[in-house]
């Protein structure tokens, strides 16, 4: 017969086993309050959330989480069944650049148990993004190539992106006539929605990988809008006309998939857009930086970040409450996107605090835009619960220096420059100037200065 | 232990840690966790063993920042260290941490201690006193 000890023995071994197999699950679990507040968590989680903590604490998930993922708080609490899944496998982009094995892209997956708990997992998923990464690329070009299509408009390019030609195809699809002979293929696109420098952008990466793929809204001759996708690849005999500038070096073809847009764009909204503004995300907005960085890099061009926060953004939940925040919120980001360029990115980095990139612009041209939209914003008027809210913002403006530094340091200098205009007094705009690095008391992240 | 006990934030701590016997490790009142330069743990004392739930049989041996404690197996804590020998440098910081200890998040301060490199190729240090 096994005596009281040994049994007692045997549950602290099991115990401590039990124990040990948590601390060593290569995943992050976390059990939390409805709120956020942290009841049980393994040591992964600490590992991944501890560098992310604004207060350095793990008290709370959700505001350890903040400065990432602000819409956590939000989403769980309008999620509105009494228990299940209220998001799996939720992408949330930490920063830019690989800082020798730092995690960059976090997974999690929060499950509802009931009206007092939640559960959560976190993961490190950067290799495995990654990797996808280079697979959606695969997946775009098998899509075009086996999706049924209506039809298509074939012309070809020169290497200026020139069109070479005109026939009864691209009649058909855009409704152009022969006039435009001679153009850039940009004017099959609404203005706004591309750039000199993308437009050459296009040929080159054809030329490296076989081929460019990119699906947005075009513009036919009558200016309606239909959604397209094109696709551009080197045409393969093209050494044969010598060194003739406009002799035919591209094929381009363009097919109107607008009866797949619904379901194309419905992915992507889930991927890549802030659940509360929907404009883009973190995801969204570093991963457009990289495209844009590694362009600059082959091809110098100009470059600029503008960093906006909304002034005293605290006071106006602490005095209206949330919803009237997010709704001011929600306000600001219609002004962004009614401001800025359908080529720019314009994304909810956290909080209050939105970013908008800009390719091919200086200086001068981005503080002019930054400018037009704080006083856009000075005019506004939200309502709520009866009140109508006035609100300002603040805004940080850097370009890219000749070939120096990344995303992380753009940021970090559009940052700065909000500080100053912060500090300055608010509802401004600044720009980021040599000596503010050197400025002792900058701090490091600009939502500290409210 | 006598009033000679060493406190969680005593200068030379690496030295005296160094030379005490296990029995003086386990009358410390903080948490010693020591390693050696491919970060397996050495020794465990009785204060940490206690604050974790774990046996130090479970622990000597094995990989700190993988097998042991890897919620420390970021740039905040295990990069320092690699650093630290990348550099053959001091390391003595002292940081807010928390830590998971069996699974309650638990607000604690951390010592992080490793001797310049081409000194003595001495145990490495995290020490472990709760806030």
């Amino acid at each position: 017969m096994i005596g009281a000890a040994d049994s007692v023995e045997s549950l602290r071994a099991e115990h401590e086993a039990l124990m040990q197999f948590l601390y060593l699950a290569p995943v992050g679990l976390v059990q939390a309050g409805i709120d956020g507040e942290i009841v049980m968590i393994n040591p992964i989680s600490a590992q991944l959330l501890m560098p992310l903590s604004p207060d350095g604490c793990l008290t709370n998930l959700f505001t350890a989480l903040e400065g990432v993922a602000p819409g956590l708080r939000l989403e769980c609490a309008q999620f509105p069944k009494p228990n299940g899944m209220v998001f799996e496998g939720v992408h949330i982009h930490l920063c830019a650049e690989d800082r020798r094995g730092t995690p960059q892209i976090l997974s999690l997956t929060l499950l509802k148990l009931d009206d007092a708990r939640v559960m959560a997992v976190i993961q490190d998923v950067t290799a495995e993004v990654r990797r996808e990464r280079q697979l959606r690329q695969s997946d775009a070009w098998l899509n075009a190539i086996l999706t049924r299509i209506s039809d298509y408009a074939l012309a070809a390019i020169d290497r200026q992106g020139r069109l070479c030609d005109w026939n009864d195809s691209i009649a058909r699809v855009t409704g152009f006539g022969e006039h435009i002979v001679g153009s850039p293929y940009s004017i099959f696109y609404p203005p706004d929605a591309m750039t000199n420098e993308h437009l050459l952008d296009r040929l080159r990466e054809a030329d490296s990988n076989g081929w460019s793929m990119d699906e947005g809204l075009r513009l036919r001759a009558d200016g309606s809008q239909y959604w397209c996708s094109a696709l551009i690849a080197p045409l393969p005999d093209r050494e044969a006309f010598g060194d003739d500038p406009s002799a035919p070096a591209y094929c381009l073809i363009l097919r109107d998939i607008s009866d797949k847009r619904a379901a194309t764009e419905k992915r992507r909204q889930a991927a890549f857009c802030d659940h509360l503004t929907e404009l883009a995300n973190r995801r969204a907005f570093f991963e457009a930086a990289e495209l844009e960085f590694d362009r600059a890099a082959h091809t110098p061009r100009a470059l600029a970040l503008i960093v906006f926060d909304a002034d005293h953004f605290k006071h106006v939940n602490d005095r209206y409450g949330h919803p009237a925040g997010d709704r001011v919120l929600c306000d600001l980001a219609g002004v962004l996107r009614d401001t800025f360029r359908a080529v720019d990115t314009v994304a909810r980095l956290g909080g209050e605090e939105f970013a908008v990139l800009l390719p091919s612009t200086g200086i001068e041209q981005a503080l002019a835009s930054a400018e037009r939209l704080r006083l856009a914003v000075s005019t506004r008027l939200v309502a709520a619960d009866g009140a109508e809210i006035a609100y300002t913002v603040s805004a940080g403006v850097a370009v890219l220096d000749a070939g120096a530094g990344g995303i992380d340091l753009l940021l970090k200098r559009a940052d700065e420059a909000l500080y100053q205009a912060k500090a300055a007094g608010r509802n401004r705009v600044a720009a980021w100037t040599d000596e503010l690095t050197h400025h002792a008391d900058t701090p490091q992240r600009s939502r500290n200065a409210g | 232990m006598t009033s000679t006990s060493p406190t969680f934030d005593a200068r030379g701590l690496a030295d005296i840690l160094d030379a005490s016997s296990p029995e003086q490790l386990d009358a410390l009142d903080f948490g010693v966790i020591a390693f050696d330069a491919e970060s397996k743990v050495q020794r465990y004392n009785a204060f940490e063993s206690q604050a974790a739930g774990l046996s130090p049989q479970r622990v000597i041996g094995e990989p700190l920042f993988t097998n042991v404690a890897p919620c420390l197996n970021n740039f905040m804590v295990a990069q320092r260290f690699e650093d630290a020998a990348d550099e053959g440098s001091e390391l003595d910081d002292t940081i807010d941490y928390v830590l998971t200890l069996r699974m309650r998040p638990v607000k604690v301060k951390l010592r992080l201690l490793a001797s310049a490199n081409g000194v003595a190729p001495g145990m490495r240090y995290v020490l472990v006193q709760r806030r």
